[in-house]
């Protein structure tokens, strides 16, 4: 073969090989150009180029017969015209955006952002209606009208894609525009939301599963298929195959039956019965579509029980009418219970494999392929499959998501179509929590957003099996970012390679398989099954080739020249004798470097080319993957690769063959640092660090502050926190050159101490330098944008923005209202703090209602005033239409936050601590070069957390800063402790990074030596200011008059019930009273010595009464909470009396007797 | 209390002597003392700094109070400050201070007109007072750096269009209030080493050995005299205390070769100004502020108020 010579060629160069750094810039390549959201990105332009179309065209036509008003369902004789309405062509125009005068104009993602838009485009689509008329010489004749590009709805888009107004636009014009050039899309705006599509995983459908059941258990295996047909849109028909224990439940009969469930069948049929219902009578036949070789003893014994349980039916009639008795339908007639047990078995049955007449064949082997894997397994020839096995599970990103819900739609719309129907496919689906706000308070924490990923398993389910990291995950899943608690291990985050397959069609795939010689079923005779390897292709067992080795060396050479389609899967089970084709979507899967001979088939010229091409644009990953130097392995595949960890280990593995771990690999690792997420690729050393260290950062860095877009100051996001100094990490990981993280930094180079100075750096606290923070140490800005906008109410009633005037206008809040300007906002630069109104609005009440004395108020206030518990600035003010042309305002208030005690800050390695006090720097401890530290941590926050990789960070920081260079910490290298200790030698400090301090105080030598050097450290958004609650009185609950609830609504702090439990030990009874009763919810009642209820009561008028017993002397204060006196009424609104004895129960009951 | 007299008289010697940069020894006192003496010219020696910004037009990128916060952090020339009030106990202007007594004004315009970005620095600021600049650092002959980036500090940087223009007083303050009115950058002292080489034992080691010897310090503080083949102390200050040759001679198995002890009473001290001051005048400013501070607490140690003022301390001092 050609191919292989221009190989041979290439080993004769030794210096051709790459070096692992040369591997970077074959990732640069990648991620220039498929960024960082390429699955959201890749999935939606799949659904809007081809499945959207796909949708439209599985529609069937619409046929409307006009039916006599009179009597439905009778045929007119004469004359008769039926209208067919067809589907064609769809088309998609730019996001577009109609005004409430009825101007249209193209809308980008800023004002939809601002205007609380939603960023859609309309969906128009060619309809053609016929109408078919039929004369009364039944000549027909055809009227076609054609309707060009209807309007059926809107179709949200996602930023960036192909649709998007923004694709492709260079980094100039996307400021022009106001965009941020480091956003990467792949979400929507929705109402000015942006919201993020989470991927959903979930078991791959047409796969057969076999279990073994633990005992005891009615059944020892299971085999279960969950078959779904494509395109199709029903949940999948999942069928099981189970085989009875040996000794079943009733420990009758020892037989170990194997049945199988039907769908719509209440009761297991054994699987000779389905057989033979579908047509396979005799047990020749059915033995040879399950166990193909019939010298096999083992299996044929195994299959004795089932023959011998269905002895009685020996005929397809009986088999049809044994399914149908035990069908949903009863009391019908056997030839309709065979039809019924017909149809089941052509349409409900393993839908996937046809349900058309005449797939009785192909169904029967597949029935059989599933029992004989069943078989398999009872005889431990193959282990029980593994649920959660990557290779198993399938991704729905946003184009499936979005699919699902536009076939609905549009069924729907198909049918009542009659009506002018206009349907905006809205996000919020059937599917709770698959769309949620995109997260923005750090660009790392929206990149993570965009890459998330969720299984919809049961939070509760205490399994701990889908919650552990498989080992089917390396390189797919981040091994460290996932959260912590109910969530963890569900919830994950796409590694920084991974491509999700976008689904291609089976069909070239099929008439490739036709082409090389695979023989369908028709062709063969079940005798031959054994010798041969079957074929599947997306589950479905197509046929069985006899030169499996020549058919998948074909095919993956095909592949890797992109004659097939790079994303489609190639599985050869040797073992089996099985070869599994996959084209679906869902499937994660990841690029390699090929290996052939040990050797990789790019070289050190393909690199340079890479390196030395002008424009982005020619060349680039794509060509390295077209060039067959990389190909896509999805999970399934890579079980059948052997894949070396580093280029270093090919060339140790030729040049000592004998040593090599492999003398067979066939394919290279591009950089193991890439099996990390987004988050844990910004830490430094993570393989130095605990992992459950790097988990915690994960999580944290995610709340640290920084620069999360450039266009901030363009956007009123509800919250937004943004440093005054940002700094790029002096030590870096290679991954954060793709992430941007240098140019949207979340933190600063701190120099920081680890020392016990003073105390008051104690569990998790740290000392910061108030100097450091007088120059502006983290200090940062505080964004929260109010919103608010003028709702029409009924046809007349509008609310109107303005100044709210006392003079009419009730229930005016406390706040001031003296910064609202005449068009009732707060201009921008006002200081506003407390409860004062930044937004007048009021609603105009209805007059006619006639209230007498209100009558002097003719609006109500609806103002919206700042958190009572926030201060700042009117930094920007908005004033605009919404999409119904309503007036609407955000108003954005700045506030500065400048470190303080209480606030949270942490390193990048899970070390987080509160600041315990701040020392000015005078105070702080120095060195000689009279460096003082900005954060001193404490020691004992190192030893039992094993946190090694901020200690090496500190010391790489060292040398980083005196090279004035910046330190690679990027994991899976050959850096060691060794050599950045000795060149901090060289730069005449102390190798381990200690230094002498002297006491600040004092001027003393402190006796130990302080670990010293700069630490990147992130301010996190957790600040004492927006948590500072205190309260002595305050508002009320209206029901219990109990205090409110939370720090917003200035509430009470609960005394509950563990505080209670320490009073009642302490014997503080009087304490206790006054938590719980005279600081809660103290009431007074009155109550009827006689009957114990409770009196009427005019203190005024110091009249007491208790109608009932016509008693007004004996009435008795009475001090009870008011929650009791709640219920009390409430029991007397159920007819029971509660009595309030005041008295002792012997004297209250001699005066009922003497009363009697 | 009265008895023995604990009076010493430290001396001073000046080693460098720069504009914003000082070293000098000071031997014959305590850590106490040349402490005390560090903490002050940090934190306590008076400087003006800008406190008060009322601005007029902000289009610029950065927010009213961050260019503030900025201002603030800008040096001026403060020779004048010692001989300053303090604008809270200021009778000339009931303690608002906007006099000439404890303030001095400022003014900043600037607007971008062309398509390049405008630098706005410390060089637009203009000073009420002449005496009262922003530090001008291209006149310290640092020789080396291009002209042209002399620009001052940048405040903020403005597109075509955007303005800035305000009004600052800036005032007499100290670096214990805020970091932006201390005039060091860097105080730092050391104890003066005094390193002892045994020299017979030196001798039992081969040229390797001593090498190893030399190198294992980080700093250049021994040598081998290329004639003699000795190891030598080329510069005793530069040990930094880290006890790597210490360790290293225990390592190998010479404890006793190299011995190295601090000197109590002996302290080498590095003034880096930030230019407010002149590092020598910063010393002597130092000095006379702590000056002022025990005279405070002498003239208040035989007065009945002083328990009021200095409680505990008082009372300790007459001997309670």
């Amino acid at each position: 073969m050609d191919l292989e010579e221009e190989y041979d060629q290439g080993y004769n160069d030794e210096e051709e090989d790459i070096t692992q750094e040369d591997a970077w810039a074959v990732i640069s390549s990648y991620f220039e150009e498929k960024g960082l959201v390429r699955q959201q990105l890749d999935s939606f332009d799949e659904f809007i180029q081809n499945t959207m179309q796909e949708i439209v065209d599985e529609s069937a036509d619409i046929e409307i017969r006009p039916e006599s008003q009179h009597n439905p369902g009778h045929q007119p004789d004469f004359a008769e015209t039926i209208y067919k309405i067809s589907f064609g062509q769809i088309y998609l125009s730019k996001p577009m955006m109609t005004e409430s005068d009825g101007e249209t104009a193209t809308l980008f993602p800023k004002a939809a952002r601002l205007r609380n838009l939603t960023y859609s485009a309309p969906l128009y689509v060619d309809v053609s209606k016929r109408a078919i008329k039929k004369g009364h010489d039944g000549e027909e004749v055809t009227e076609t009208q054609d309707f060009a590009k209807v309007f059926i709805g809107k179709v949200p888009i996602m930023l960036r894609s192909s649709y998007c107004t923004l694709f492709q636009n260079s980094e100039k014009d996307l400021t022009e525009l106001g965009e941020c050039p480091y956003d990467q899309g792949g979400y929507f705006i929705i109402n000015g939301s942006e919201k993020v599509l989470i991927a959903q995983e979930k078991m791959s459908t047409n796969h057969v599963y076999v279990f073994k059941k633990r005992q005891p258990n009615k059944y020892a295996y299971v085999g279960e298929v969950r078959s779904m047909a494509e395109s199709q849109n029903r949940p999948p028909s999942t069928m099981f195959v189970r085989m009875l224990s040996r000794t079943s439940a009733k420990g009758g009969s020892s037989g170990q039956y194997i049945r199988a469930t039907l769908p719509y069948i209440r009761i297991e049929i054994p699987i000779i019965i389905v057989f033979r219902a579908l047509g396979f009578v005799a047990d020749k036949d059915i033995l040879e579509h399950i166990c193909y070789d019939f010298a096999d003893t083992q299996m044929m014994e195994l299959l004795r029980p089932s023959l011998e349980e269905a002895f009685v039916i020996q005929n397809q009639q009986v088999a049809l009418d044994y399914i149908g008795k035990r069908g949903a339908t009863v009391g019908v007639t056997k030839e309709k219970r065979i039809k019924y047990a017909r149809d089941i078995l052509q349409k409900e049955m393993l839908p996937h494999v046809g349900v058309g007449e005449y797939c009785e064949t192909k169904k029967a082997y597949y029935f059989g392929y599933i029992i004989h894997r069943l078989l398999l397994c009872a005889l431990g020839r193959r282990a029980e499959d593994d649920r959660d096995h990557y290779g198993n599970k399938r991704l729905d990103l946003a184009g499936p998501l979005l699919g699902g819900l536009f076939r609905m739609l549009f069924r729907k719309l198909t049918r009542d179509v009659r009506g002018y129907v206009q349907k905006c496919v809205d996000n919020a689906g059937t599917r709770a929590g698959v769309s949620q706000v995109l997260n923005r308070l750090t660009y790392a924490s929206t990149l993570s957003h965009l890459r998330r990923l969720n299984s919809p398993i049961g939070r509760e389910g205490k399994l701990a099996k889908p919650r552990q990291l498989h080992n089917s995950q390396w390189g797919m899943m981040c091994p460290a970012e996932t959260p912590e608690g109910q969530a963890c291990g569900l919830v994950k985050n796409l590694a920084l390679m991974v491509y999700i397959t976008v689904g291609s069609a089976a069909y070239p795939i099929l008439e490739f398989l036709e082409e090389w010689g695979t023989e369908n079923f028709e062709e063969i005779s079940p005798a031959v099954i054994p010798q041969a390897t079957k074929i599947f292709v997306n589950g479905l067992w197509v046929g069985i080739h006899r030169d499996p080795d020549m058919l998948v060396r074909t095919l993956r050479r095909l592949r890797r020249r992109v004659d097939v389609n790079t994303e489609v899967g190639v599985v050869r089970d040797i073992r089996l004798k099985e070869l599994r084709i996959y084209t679906d979507y869902g499937r994660c899967s990841r690029p390699l470097f090929i290996v052939e001979k040990q050797r990789l088939l790019i070289k050190k010229k393909d690199i340079q080319k890479l390196q030395q091409r002008e424009t982005p644009e020619d060349g680039g990953w794509h060509d390295l993957v077209s060039n067959g130097f990389i190909e896509y392995i999805d999970t399934e595949e890579e079980e059948t690769t052997m894949i070396s960890m580093t280029i270093n280990d090919l060339v140790s593995a030729r040049e000592n063959p004998g040593e090599s771990y492999s003398d067979t690999y066939t394919h290279c690792e591009i950089h193991p640092s890439l099996i990390l997420g987004v988050c844990a690729s910004i830490i430094p050393f993570p393989d130095h660090n605990q992992s459950p260290r790097n988990t915690y950062q994960s999580a944290m860095g995610k709340q640290a502050m920084g620069i999360y877009v450039t266009n901030f100051q363009f956007r009123m996001d509800t919250l937004a926190y943004v440093l005054y100094y940002p700094q790029k990490p002096l030590v870096t990981t290679r991954a954060m050159e793709h992430l941007h993280f240098r140019q949207l930094p979340a933190g600063i180079n701190a120099i920081v101490a680890i020392s016990c100075y003073s105390g008051y750096n104690q569990e998790d606290s740290v000392i910061m330098n108030q100097s450091s923070i007088d120059r502006g140490f983290f200090r940062s800005l505080f964004f929260r944008s109010y919103r608010d906008e003028e709702k029409k109410m009924g046809t007349l009633v509008k609310e109107d923005f303005g100044r709210p005037d006392r003079a009419n206008t009730m229930g005016m809040r406390h706040g001031s209202y003296d910064k609202l300007d005449d068009d009732g906002l707060a201009p921008p630069g006002t200081r506003v703090g407390g409860e004062d109104v930044i937004i007048g609005k009021t609603t105009p009440i209805a007059q006619d209602d006639a209230q007498g004395q209100a009558s002097r108020y003719t609006r109500r206030d609806h103002s919206t005033s700042l958190r009572h518990s926030e201060t700042g600035m009117v930094d920007q003010v908005l004033l605009t239409t919404n999409a119904d042309g309503l007036r609407f305002v955000k108003v954005r208030v700045r506030s500065v936050r400048i470190p303080q005690i209480g606030d949270k800050f942490s390193s990048r390695h899970g070390q987080k601590g509160t600041v315990g006090m701040t020392y000015t720097q005078e105070d702080m401890p120095w060195t000689v070069e009279g460096i003082t530290p900005d954060i001193i941590v404490n020691p004992h926050a190192i030893p039992s957390r094993m946190t090694i990789g901020q200690l090496i960070e500190c010391i790489m920081g060292k040398v980083a800063a005196h090279m004035g260079k910046e330190g690679d910490a990027t994991p899976f290298t050959d850096v060691t402790v060794d050599n950045i200790s000795r060149a901090l030698h060289k730069c005449g400090y102390q190798m381990r990074g200690f230094e002498t301090m002297y006491n600040g105080h004092t001027g003393r030598r402190l006796t130990a030596m302080i670990f010293l050097g700069p630490t990147y450290y992130q301010r996190l958004k957790h600040m004492v200011d927006d948590k500072i609650h205190s309260r002595g009185r305050g508002p009320v609950q209206i029901l219990t008059r109990q205090p409110a609830e939370g720090r917003s609504r200035d509430g009470g702090l609960r005394f509950g019930e563990m505080e209670r439990d320490c009073m009642i030990a302490h014997g503080a009874a009087h304490f206790l009273k006054e938590r719980l009763f005279d600081q809660s919810d103290a009431y007074r009642v009155h109550v009827c010595e006689r009957c114990g209820l409770i009196a009427i009561a005019n203190i005024k008028k110091s009249s007491f009464e208790c109608r009932s017993c016509k008693n007004k002397t004996d009435i008795v204060q009475v001090h009870i909470p008011y929650a009791c006196k709640l219920l009390f009424q409430e029991l007397m609104s159920m007819a029971i009396a509660p009595r309030m004895l005041t008295k002792d129960v012997k004297q209250a009951k001699d005066s009922k007797k003497k009363g009697a | 209390m009265e008895g023995a007299s604990y009076q010493r008289f430290p001396k001073v010697k000046i080693r460098e002597l720069k504009d914003d940069y000082a070293k000098f020894e000071l031997r014959e006192t305590d850590a106490s003392v040349a402490n005390a003496l560090r903490r002050v010219m940090i934190a306590e020696v008076p400087t003006i700094a800008i406190d008060l910004v009322e601005i007029e037009v902000n289009s610029s990128v950065l927010n009213d109070e961050f260019i503030a916060h900025r201002l603030g952090l800008i040096p001026l020339t403060s020779e004048r400050a010692m001989s300053m009030r303090f604008s809270r106990d200021c009778d000339a202007c009931d303690g608002d201070g906007q006099c000439e007594f404890c303030s001095v004004e400022f003014h900043l315009r600037a607007k971008c007109i062309n398509d390049q970005t405008l630098d706005v620095t410390s060089k637009d600021l203009y000073s009420s007072d002449h005496t009262v600049v922003p530090v001008d650092f291209s006149d310290t002959s640092s020789g080396f750096e291009n002209p042209e980036d002399q620009r001052g500090i940048t405040i903020v940087k403005l597109r075509k269009g955007q303005e800035l223009r305000l009004r600052a007083i800036a005032r007499k303050g100290i670096g214990k209030d805020h970091a932006k009115w201390s005039p060091a950058a860097t105080v730092t002292f050391m104890y003066e080493p005094e390193i002892h080489i045994n020299e017979e034992m030196m001798e039992t080691l081969s040229l390797e050995e001593k090498t190893s010897v030399v190198e294992s310090s980080p700093t250049k503080v021994f040598g081998i005299n290329p004639h003699t083949q000795q190891v030598e102390v080329v510069d005793p200050e530069a040990y930094t205390y880290d006890d790597e040759v210490l360790k290293k001679v225990e390592a190998m198995g010479k404890p006793g070769l190299v011995e190295i002890y601090a000197k109590e009473d002996s302290f080498i001290f590095t003034v880096e100004s930030t230019g407010a001051v002149k590092a020598s005048q910063l010393v002597l400013n130092a000095i006379e502020v702590l000056k002022q501070k025990l005279d405070a607490v002498r003239l208040s140690e035989d007065t009945v108020e002083a328990d009021d003022q200095f409680g505990e301390l008082g009372a300790h001092m007459r001997g309670g």
